[in-house]
């Protein structure tokens, strides 16, 4: 989820992707980088990602850039309403509703 | 392994996957490059960047295995490469595979042979159309099928019309028989011959769905007495005999000297085990037209063959029960019924016949050979993966799992098994072409018995569980390692895995146990045989000849000429040079088959079951002297005795026993032939109205089979009992020299007296026993070689482990020795390690062979299944063949040198 939701905001590169959510979780999601890339692979084998070499904007270098397909959007879209399900529901436990005070 | 490697290369070149592999490299390589620049940013040196970037990175090995187990057919490939793997290691340890091989070939070859007689005699479906609606039908007396010669347990004529007018569950109830008749095929044939012909209704090949190749069946008509002179002959029979002769329908062949005509020629389907309780196969058969069959007055005479046809959709459940019902009121409503029960078997199962137990006793052997055979090589793996171990642990240290270790070597069993199950089933087929080509006149079902696709679908399912069985546990018990230990340990590997220890042991047991099993059984077996062969048959069984022959009632009419010939005969015969004795009797051991009802003195019946019943016979008077039975008390036949004297009979002990056990039988008489209140006519096998008196008094010997002890028995002379003196008869010659060698000469004289007569089923007592008792030594023989082979691997299974033990504690035994124990006190050490495992595993057995014998007890003869000087034999033969095998690897203990030991590693 958190590779497509990285990739919403347009193409990128695997080292970017990882970079990004290192960044965005602020450290607390550091993972191995290498292990980004079965997912990634898994995900263009599914046909959610699309993947073509292209040359960086910024220097002379090509690098292999994956964008989101239709159906990756789509699976997005279940992704992130699954998740809000479950932290809602864990939400609940953690913190319980106001009524059940009273 | 070239093909593997072929197979393996092209898969691995199948659509894009090297370029993607490529692709991965470089972007991984990129990835690293970059993460390699940022970490030279921050401030680190080249080097120390490019090991931070492959930190952050991880396993570059793992990722690239995980990224391409996604695009490839990665399981597939594995496995190719497991085999290929197994298949170098195997090369590598030839004598191991060999060893793994020969071990397996045997279980699965044994296996294999024994299933393949299974299937074809037990599984198969019939060649008939919808042959799982046919069935038989068998009459029993108080719960025990009826015994007879010709059709041991078939219901008479009148039994059958009721059944087939009263029951809802058959199309078509027949009854067919075998008659012994002499047929002459005309022409310039010579001699004619004494053959079976199968007697059948026209429905009967109906019934088996079975359409002449030329000509017509016999029709409805021609099953009444007078229209029945036509015949349909085999396929088989027109080729051999008459060169296929298109013109063959209308031609006549004579039978007992009667011609009939030719109507059919039928295709060779029919199986012998259908028709002839004996071997043989049927090339003849004539309509089924006794007078008198079907009317009420033959209601006690059964002995038909019977053939049904269930009506779709009936179970044999149902047609059981709808049967017993019927069975039962006929023993209400007559007399001659009383205990008479019915009992529907279907006709697929009454093919193997008499082999049918045996088969299953078999196969429950050879399962215990492959379970013994799988039981040595997880051993044998054990021992193996143990020494492996370190291979194991550098394997796993370098990231291979233990799924991935556990499949490696599932592979190495898998190959091992399937070459096993290859050269098995090389055995099978060779130990069955030789056994059928051994045993044909013993065995004629051997006959059957194929190699097909079904039987190598078992082979190789057996392959694959074998591989299961035996190679699981091992690999995982192997594959459970401590990294860091077993790389430690080195070479010095002073106690490895106590439970892998515990299971082999346990293994090890199990093996003595079943071997033991198997060791009880045969020679519970063979002690069975010995005693069924080696039993006095009551005569002088040596030197004894006997022939078959048949006198036609169109040569010989009546009674008279019948005793006319058959004295002529014996006197003939008795005057040839070698024969010391001659006689012309319908009784022979070991098997007598003739069944009378008596009537005795001061014992009226009115019951059924109360009415008293012995083997009968007729002779001449040099019955006793022929055969050699002893004459008890009172007198023998003699010359005296003649048509016009009054009739007289002679009974043996058990008679005597049984009927007169406290008054003198001599002069008693006695009536033979059902009693009055049953309304049986004399006529077809009823004795005389006229009461025979005794005279003598002879030993029992063998009438009810080699394994029943003798019933009672009289014996009546032919020529004073018109009424059965039937042309059937056989001639017993006692002879001074080798008895075939008169053969021609009885021959001679037999043909001298009438040239169309056959002399048929000529055979010494001593081949008749040891035919008869062929199929059960056959059996008892393979049981014992099973035994044998079991108990060998068992043996190589306790001496492998033993000795791994002593290799592996060598220096534990050093240390005791130099620490002052004596030689044998290690040698007992080692030795108590096999002896009791060998002990735990005798008691497994013997209690295995005690909890069998309800099944074991239907096969043997004079000996208990549970006999105690078999269990206790068999258990201290296998304890004293375990120490042996114990002591091999005991005496490397006793010539350890404690010092050189030590020094070691």
């Amino acid at each position: 989820m958190l590779i497509l939701r990285t990739l919403l905001f347009g193409p990128a590169h695997g080292h970017q992707i990882a970079k990004h959510i290192q960044r965005t979780t602020e450290g607390v999601l550091q993972v191995e980088h290498g292990s980004l890339y079965p997912a990634l692979h898994r995900m263009e084998h599914k046909g959610w990602i699309l993947s073509k070499w292209e040359l960086a904007k910024d220097r002379n270098r090509e690098f292999k850039y994956y964008r989101l397909t239709p159906p990756g959007r789509k699976q997005l879209v279940r992704e992130e309403s699954r998740w809000k399900q479950l932290a809602a529901a864990v939400a609940t436990v953690m913190r319980p509703a106001p009524e059940d005070h009273s | 392994m070239n093909a593997w490697s072929w197979i393996g290369s092209r898969l691995s070149r199948l659509g894009v996957c090297q370029d993607r592999e490529q692709d991965f490299h470089r972007e991984m390589a990129s990835h690293l490059e970059l993460e390699a620049e940022e970490q030279e940013e921050s401030g680190l040196s080249k080097q120390e960047a490019y090991y931070a970037a492959q930190r952050a990175f991880g396993n570059t090995a793992l990722v690239k295995e995980d990224v391409r187990a996604i695009w490839r057919l990665v399981w597939l490939e594995r496995i190719l490469g497991d085999l290929r793997y197994g298949a170098r290691v195997l090369r590598k340890n030839p004598g191991f595979t060999l060893i793994a091989v020969l071990t397996l070939a045997l279980g699965i070859g044994a296996n294999t042979a024994i299933f393949s007689a299974i299937d074809s005699l037990m599984l198969q479906p019939l060649p008939f159309y919808a042959s799982d609606e046919l069935v038989r039908i068998y009459s029993t007396k108080d719960g025990v099928p009826i015994t007879g010669f010709a059709n041991p347990g078939g219901p008479s004529g009148p039994d059958i019309c009721d059944f087939a007018q009263n029951s809802h569950s058959f199309q078509k109830i027949v009854a067919y028989d075998t008659w012994r008749k002499n047929v002459s095929f005309g022409g310039s044939t010579a001699e004619p011959e004494q053959m079976r012909i199968g007697l059948v209704p026209a429905a009967y090949f109906d019934m088996l769905g079975i359409r002449p190749i030329m000509g017509r069946l016999f029709t409805e008509e021609e099953s009444q007495e007078g229209k029945n002179y036509v015949a349909a002959i085999s396929a088989r029979l027109w080729r051999n005999r008459f060169a296929r002769d298109k013109e063959i329908l209308g031609r006549k062949i004579h039978i007992n000297d009667e011609p009939y005509t030719i109507v059919a020629v039928l295709p060779d389907l029919i199986p012998d085990w259908l028709e002839a309780a004996r071997p043989g196969l049927i090339d003849v058969w004539t309509p089924l037209s006794f007078p008198n069959v079907w009317s009420e007055t033959s209601r006690g005479s059964r002995g038909f063959a019977t053939l049904a046809r269930m009506k779709p959709g009936v179970s044999l459940a149902q047609a059981q029960a709808d049967l017993s019902t019927i069975a039962a009121g006929l023993a209400a409503a007559h007399p001659v019924d009383q205990g008479v029960g019915v009992v529907v078997k279907s006709l697929s199962e009454t093919r193997a016949g008499t082999l049918r137990p045996m088969l299953f006793l078999l196969m429950g052997a050879v399962s215990l050979i492959l379970l013994i055979a799988c039981v040595n090589l997880a051993n044998l793996l054990l021992a193996r993966n143990a020494a492996r171990q370190r291979e194991f642990a550098m394997r796993a240290a370098l990231g291979a799992g233990r799924g991935g270790l556990i499949g490696q070597l599932l592979a190495e069993t898998l190959l091992l098994s399937l070459f096993g199950g290859a050269v098995g089933l090389l055995m099978a087929q060779i130990g069955l072409a030789s056994l059928a080509r051994m045993h044909a006149e013993y065995l004629p079902q051997l006959v059957y018995v194929r190699i097909d696709g079904r039987v190598l679908m078992f082979t190789l399912l057996a392959s694959l569980a074998t591989s299961l069985l035996f190679g699981l546990a091992p690999a995982f018990m192997g594959t459970r390692l401590d990294l860091v230990d077993a790389l430690k340990q080195g070479g010095r590997s002073c106690a490895s895995g106590g439970a892998s220890q515990r299971f082999r042991n346990i293994l090890v047991v199990t093996e003595m146990g079943m071997s033991l099993l198997l060791l009880v059984g045969a020679t519970l077996l063979v002690q069975s045989i010995i005693r069924l062969e080696g039993q006095s048959l009551g005569i002088q069984q040596d030197h004894l000849l006997k022939g078959h022959i048949y006198l036609t009632k169109v040569r010989y009419p009546n009674p008279g000429a019948i005793t006319r010939f058959s004295d002529d005969f014996a006197e003939r015969v008795r005057s040839l040079p070698g024969v010391a004795e001659a006689t012309v009797t319908t009784i022979y051991p070991p098997n007598n088959g003739w069944t009378q009802m008596l009537g005795l003195p001061g014992r009226p019946a009115t019951r059924m079951q109360d009415i008293p019943t012995a083997q009968f016979g007729v002779t001449d008077f040099h019955f006793l002297r022929t055969m050699g039975i002893p004459l008890i008390r009172g007198r023998d036949f003699t010359e005296s005795d003649t048509v016009s004297s009054p009739p007289v009979a002679l009974i043996s002990e058990e008679f005597r026993r049984r009927y007169f056990p406290t008054d003198d039988p001599i002069g008693q008489k006695i009536h033979v032939g059902p009693p009055q209140f049953l309304q049986i006519q004399p006529g077809e096998n009823v004795t005389d109205a006229s009461d025979v008196t005794v005279v003598g008094v002879i030993g029992d010997f063998k009438n009810a089979g080699l394994s029943l002890p003798p019933e009672p028995q009289i014996t009546v002379l032919y020529c004073q009992h018109p009424l059965v003196n039937y042309g059937f008869k056989n001639i017993v010659v006692r002879t001074t020299s080798d008895p075939h060698s008169l053969e021609s000469a009885i021959r001679g004289q037999l043909h001298a007296m009438d040239s169309d007569l056959p002399l048929a089923e000529v055979q010494t007592i001593d081949e008749l026993v040891e035919r008869q008792t062929g199929g059960q030594r056959f059996t008892t023989v393979l049981l014992a070689l099973f035994a044998l082979a079991g108990l060998a691997l068992a043996i190589v299974g306790i001496y492998g482990v033993i000795s791994f033990l002593v290799t592996q504690r060598k220096q534990e035994l050093a240390v005791r020795l130099a620490l002052g124990a004596s030689r044998f006190n290690v040698l007992w050490l080692v030795l108590k390690q096999g002896l009791v495992m060998a002990t735990i595993g005798a008691g497994l057995g013997l209690f295995g062979a005690w909890a069998m014998q309800k099944l074991t007890s239907g096969l043997l003869f004079g000996i208990s299944p549970v006999d105690p000087a078999t269990f206790a034999g068999g258990a201290f033969f296998l304890l004293g063949v375990a120490a042996l095998a114990c002591a091999v690897p005991g005496a490397r203990v006793m010539q350890i040198d404690p010092a050189a030991a030590l020094r070691e590693d």
